[in-house]
């Protein structure tokens, strides 16, 4: 409680000592207290530096500096089997205008965010909604609706591919019920995509019941028995109560499954290498990747990962900014 | 306080920074032994307990060794060694790792000519004329494994000699409601759909002009120049029949070896490692082999000679490390172990397969013998290495290719346009 308000209104803490106005006037106090709050901000300022350091550094190290360098490597021809590196200016970002895989795999990155997006808000929700309730079912249901968040991805592809091959679960389960061409879920070029989509929606849709759940627990009883003593009904009360508080909610889910969906890849990796056929469910991430290690042109798959880093940032704040502001608004 | 956040500041640093990017110094384990770090790749056949014997009997040969066993994530070592490779961590040695591209870039040692004296193609997989991966075994790639079950029951007395009898023989197995072809092709296996291709390659390609891909770095031929439109046409048409099921895409490559085992279609294009998998563990049903025909029925034998270790040229001790190479390619107990799981022929000279190998595997070697008898010998389409290979990353690039092919998303001219268009970016 001794701590000194940094704000607009120039708080001071009640407990430091008082100067006397022949002192100095507000001015020189101001000056005076901002002295006084380092020097006491200062020791716990460098002690939680130093707790804080070890996390600072692996992030400079682990991520600031790949950032940078990738940012360099962009504007290189750098190939390890082909030395030496040179400049190359924006060519690499110049010929990933025209490079029809590349734009190929944009789409592909953009229908699976926004199929994950969509169906793992929904049905994130759907669930949320049947399981807010205190017994110990459903408690027990909300482990097993949050199991596949915990799971690898790799172990969820393993998985679903063990499901959805020609010879897979789902296929048997449909011969057995006399569809006798069931179809190629990770075969057919026109439904591989959206296999993936799938699985990956799936794997989310634990998280974003959780997420729900407690902004449903965060939702007064009192606001509900209001509007339904005011004559609501059951939707009334969830478009115009429910929802609304909801927002924070919503932000945190879409935000999340935005950019899980812009950076698939175990699942395109582990179960069709981007295929069936050429770039049918190649990603920007998956596409980064086999650039780079595939075709040992890093510099050129820098440039991807580049625009893949700025796209998704650029989105991922647009989206949060407009939520927000719903969240304010409302 | 300000001088103990800078000095853990620094520390910090300076250990992570010593960790990135740089590769261990030689490392003498206990006893003043060098670790090497060898890198191998399990399959159904070639699991875990085959690369610890055989690791043990190399290095029982070679005093000095300790070799420390890394494992790729999947089949595709070549694409993980370029991602070890990319963070500084080349392995030490690396077991069938396609050498193009880091033999060009130096980071491979070359054998001499004195230590390949022990192999039958000293210069197979040549890079510039030097040797940077020991030609220690002979693949053919693709065999026709058969299921003489579903043959006898689709009336089937003759393997096909010709490319007519082979889609004749289609014919009468899918009136009888079973699929001709297993072919496969999923997950990370992308490659196990191109063995039709690689044989049609053959037989239509590589038979008239053996030095193709040669060429086509030279820029005197093109994908899209007939012969190699007319190879991709006869797989796109074996799909558009019916005979080979595109839902077979959705396999991996251990799938599509137990569909064929399962009796999910008749014929199954693999390579000779087949062979001994097939005898190991016997189907239901006798399985035989037949090599890819060619339209007049001329003998064509795609084989790829080469697979065995190679050695980095910044290994701790590059001379030790090339010695532990050649003791574990040239020991007989391990080629007897690569050819009893494997399926291997290994070329090395006076080396005699063991006695008691099973018929899938010795009808396997007689068509290679056959193949040399007839002198009708001829690479193997996206298998070779060396100069006359594909640039990095085609393969893989090819082999979606195929997918598209036989899915029907592209037309055998527009594959082999594809493949053009890849190839200019890979080597651009």
């Amino acid at each position: 409680m001794t701590e000194i308000q940094h704000g607009t209104r120039g708080e001071v803490d009640p407990a430091a000592p008082r100067q006397s106005p022949s002192h100095g006037g507000p001015r020189q106090r101001s000056a005076a207290t901002r002295r006084r709050a380092s020097a006491r901000i200062g020791p716990k300022l460098g002690r939680f530096g130093l707790f804080a350091l070890p996390g600072l550094v692996a992030y400079v190290v682990f991520v600031l500096i790949p950032i940078g360098m990738t940012g360099y490597y962009s504007f290189t021809n750098r190939n390890p089997f082909n030395p030496p590196t040179k400049w190359v200016g924006l060519r690499n970002y110049g010929d990933l205008v025209g490079d029809q895989e590349f734009r190929q795999a944009l789409v592909n990155t953009v229908i699976i965010a926004v199929i994950v997006t969509v169906f793992a808000n929904v049905g994130g929700l759907l669930i949320a909604m049947l399981l807010d309730r205190p017994t110990k079912l459903y408690v027990a249901l909300r482990g097993v609706f949050f199991t596949p968040v915990v799971l690898s991805a790799v172990v969820i592809s393993v998985i679903w591919q063990a499901v959805l091959t020609d010879d897979g679960l789902l296929n048997s389960l449909l011969r057995g019920l006399g569809v006798d061409h069931p179809p190629g879920w990770l075969s057919d070029p026109d439904l591989a995509l959206y296999s993936i989509a799938w699985i990956i929606t799936w794997q989310m849709l634990g998280f974003c019941v959780v997420v729900y759940l407690a902004g449903l627990q965060g939702v007064p009883r009192e606001l509900q028995e209001a509007a339904s003593i005011d004559g609501a009904g059951r939707l009334a009360r969830f478009r115009n109560v429910t929802w609304p508080m909801l927002a924070p909610a919503l932000t945190i889910n879409t935000v999340m499954l935005l950019i899980t969906g812009f950076k698939a890849y175990d699942q395109i990796q582990v179960i069709t290498n981007g295929g069936p056929g050429t770039g049918t469910t190649s990603t920007m991430a998956f596409q980064v990747v086999q650039t780079a290690f595939n075709g040992n042109h890093i510099g050129y798959s820098s440039a991807m990962a580049a625009v893949m880093l700025v796209l998704v940032a650029t989105v991922s704040v647009i989206v949060l900014r407009l939520l927000q502001r719903r969240e304010v608004t409302q | 306080m300000r001088r103990s956040i800078v000095f853990c500041l620094v520390t910090t640093l300076a250990v992570a920074g010593c960790g990135v990017g740089e590769k261990p110094a030689a490392t003498p384990a206990s006893g003043g032994k060098v670790e090497l770090s060898f890198l191998v790749f399990e399959t159904p056949n070639l699991n875990a307990a085959f690369w610890d014997a055989a690791i043990a009997r190399a290095s029982a040969k070679v005093p000095g060794v300790t070799i420390k066993k890394l494992v790729t994530p999947n089949v595709d070592r070549t694409g993980y060694a370029k991602q070890l490779d990319a963070s500084g961590h080349l392995p030490d040695i690396l077991q069938s790792v396609n050498p193009a591209g880091f033999a060009e870039a130096g980071k491979l040692a070359a054998f001499t000519d004195a230590e390949l004296t022990n192999f039958i193609a000293p210069k197979a997989g040549a890079v510039d004329g030097k040797i940077y991966q020991l030609p220690y075994n002979t693949q053919v790639i693709p065999v026709v494994y058969y299921n003489k079950d579903a043959f006898a029951k689709a009336g089937i007395t003759e393997t096909p000699k010709t490319y007519k009898d082979l889609l004749d023989v289609s014919a009468k197995l899918k009136a009888k409601n079973i699929t001709p072809f297993v072919v496969g092709g999923g997950g990370a296996d992308t490659w196990a759909d191109m063995y039709p291709l690689t044989g049609t390659v053959a037989t239509d390609v590589y038979a008239k002009t053996p030095d193709f891909l040669t060429q086509r770095k030279d820029g005197k031929v093109k994908f899209a120049d007939a012969d190699f439109t007319k190879a991709a046409q006869k797989v796109a048409d074996l799909a558009k029949q019916g005979y080979i099921d595109p839902a077979g895409l959705s396999r991996s490559y251990a799938d599509t070896e137990q569909a064929f085992r399962d009796g999910k279609g008749a014929m199954y294009p693999m390579g000779s490692w087949f062979a001994t998998s097939a005898d190991n563990n016997k189907p239901g049903f006798e399985i035989g082999a037949f090599p890819w025909p060619s339209d007049d029925g001329t003998p064509v034998t795609p084989t790829f000679t080469g697979g065995g270790t190679s050695v980095s040229a910044s290994a701790p001790n590059v001379d030790l490390a090339k010695k532990w190479a050649l003791a574990f390619d040239e020991d007989k107990e391990n080629n007897d172990a690569f050819v009893k799981l494997d399926g291997s022929i290994p070329a090395i000279k006076g080396y005699t397969p063991p006695t008691d190998m099973g018929p899938v595997y010795q009808a396997t070697v007689a068509i290679y013998q056959q193949g040399m008898k007839d002198n009708s010998i001829v690479n193997a389409f996206s298998q070779e290495t060396g100069d006359g290979s594909l640039p990095p990353g085609l393969a893989d690039k090819s082999a979606l290719g195929v997918q598209d092919l036989i899915t029907g998303k592209k037309s055998a001219g527009d594959f082999a346009s594809y493949l053009d268009d890849q190839w200019a970016k890979a080597t651009q």
